[in-house]
């Protein structure tokens, strides 16, 4: 049968394997982001990026309100609460929801700073944070740290990203 | 002329190469763009232990990139081949038992997307397909398919 495999084939595919686990760490080695080679989940990442950011709270993990695809168009509209979007910088610039802020889960640290000055003028204002829709969990993360850092009126959109433009709503880039 | 003897043209399986062996390299690149997104798919899978996730997922877009590339063509072409149909039954079976496990997940094979079953079923089978384009490269040129007659001019 000709799919049987050779001797020098699996050799060969072995040889292939050790020189892309060599090739991927040291490329990693060098890298400006390297991985920790001990994987850490995004909830273990945003706990750190949080206690960079502010001696102290410890992100933790509580149900956080949510509201439904009309509530969030007539906010969204008529722009009475700070409408975050936790996707990724890179989804964020293809499209979000018009004048959303990306604050992502990613980089929450990053994007916290940068929209910290005013953010922080009013810790009392509605905040409503969305991700892609489905089953991610970016936009609860960014929810409770947003409460561990102090803000009162913290709510989630779960249609997310999906849903908004599902519903053929507009939406904006870059 | 026969299906056999179309199948058994050499440029059939240098065309597959590319097809399959570019796949693997975008595959590679997205992966290595973005490794951590690539860990994160790797565990939400539940597979691997935790320790083994970040070495595999800057390992695996390293595998793609060398296999995809070597399998277009050269002395390493089979190796190659028979090293990318391997790890395509390995992410067949991965994919299958998150299904059975109920998982929602995104397997991240070709960059990020939002976790769903109808996805997943999607991947696999794409998966399946590039298996198939692999065992065709794979196997030797000079010899026939199962079941379909020799050419006579070869």
């Amino acid at each position: 049968m000709s799919f049987k495999p050779r001797a020098q084939d699996i050799i060969g595919a072995v040889a292939l394997m050790f020189a892309s686990i060599l090739t991927g760490l040291v490329l990693n080695h060098f890298s400006s982001s390297p991985l920790a080679l001990a994987y850490r989940s995004p909830e273990q990442r945003l706990q750190t990026e949080l206690a960079e950011l502010v001696a102290g709270p410890p992100l933790q993990s509580f149900p956080v309100a949510t509201i439904g695809l009309d509530e969030f168009r007539r906010m969204a509209e008529a722009k009475t609460a700070v409408i975050f979007d936790a996707r990724a910088s890179v989804y964020y610039r293809q499209g979000h929801v018009p004048g959303a802020l990306n604050l992502s889960r990613e980089d929450f640290g990053q994007d916290y700073l940068r929209l910290r000055a005013a953010l922080e003028k009013d810790k009392n204002s509605p905040i409503v944070v969305y991700c892609s829709g489905g089953t991610c969990h970016d936009s609860k993360m960014v929810a409770q740290a947003l409460t561990s850092l102090g803000f009162t009126r913290v709510r989630i959109f779960p249609g997310g990203w999906e849903a908004w433009s599902a519903a053929g709503l507009p939406a904006q880039r870059g | 002329m026969s299906a056999g003897s179309i199948l058994e043209r050499r440029w059939l399986q240098l065309g597959l190469g590319l097809i399959v062996g570019g796949a693997f390299v975008y595959a590679g690149w997205v992966g290595f763009s973005d490794a951590r997104q690539l860990a994160d798919s790797v565990a939400s899978l539940r597979i691997l232990p935790t320790r083994l996730v970040d070495p595999f997922a800057l390992s695996l877009p390293m595998f793609e990139i060398l296999a995809g590339v070597l399998t277009v063509a050269g002395p390493l072409r089979r190796s190659a081949a028979l090293g990318l149909g391997v790890m395509t039954v390995i992410f067949c079976a991965a994919i299958a038992s998150a299904l059975a496990r109920g998982l929602v997940i995104d397997c991240g094979c070709f960059g990020a997307n939002i976790p769903s079953r109808a996805r997943m079923w999607l991947d696999l089978g794409r998966d399946v397909l590039l298996l198939m384009g692999v065992l065709i490269v794979y196997r030797p040129s000079g010899n026939h398919w199962p079941g379909v007659p020799r050419d006579p001019r070869q």
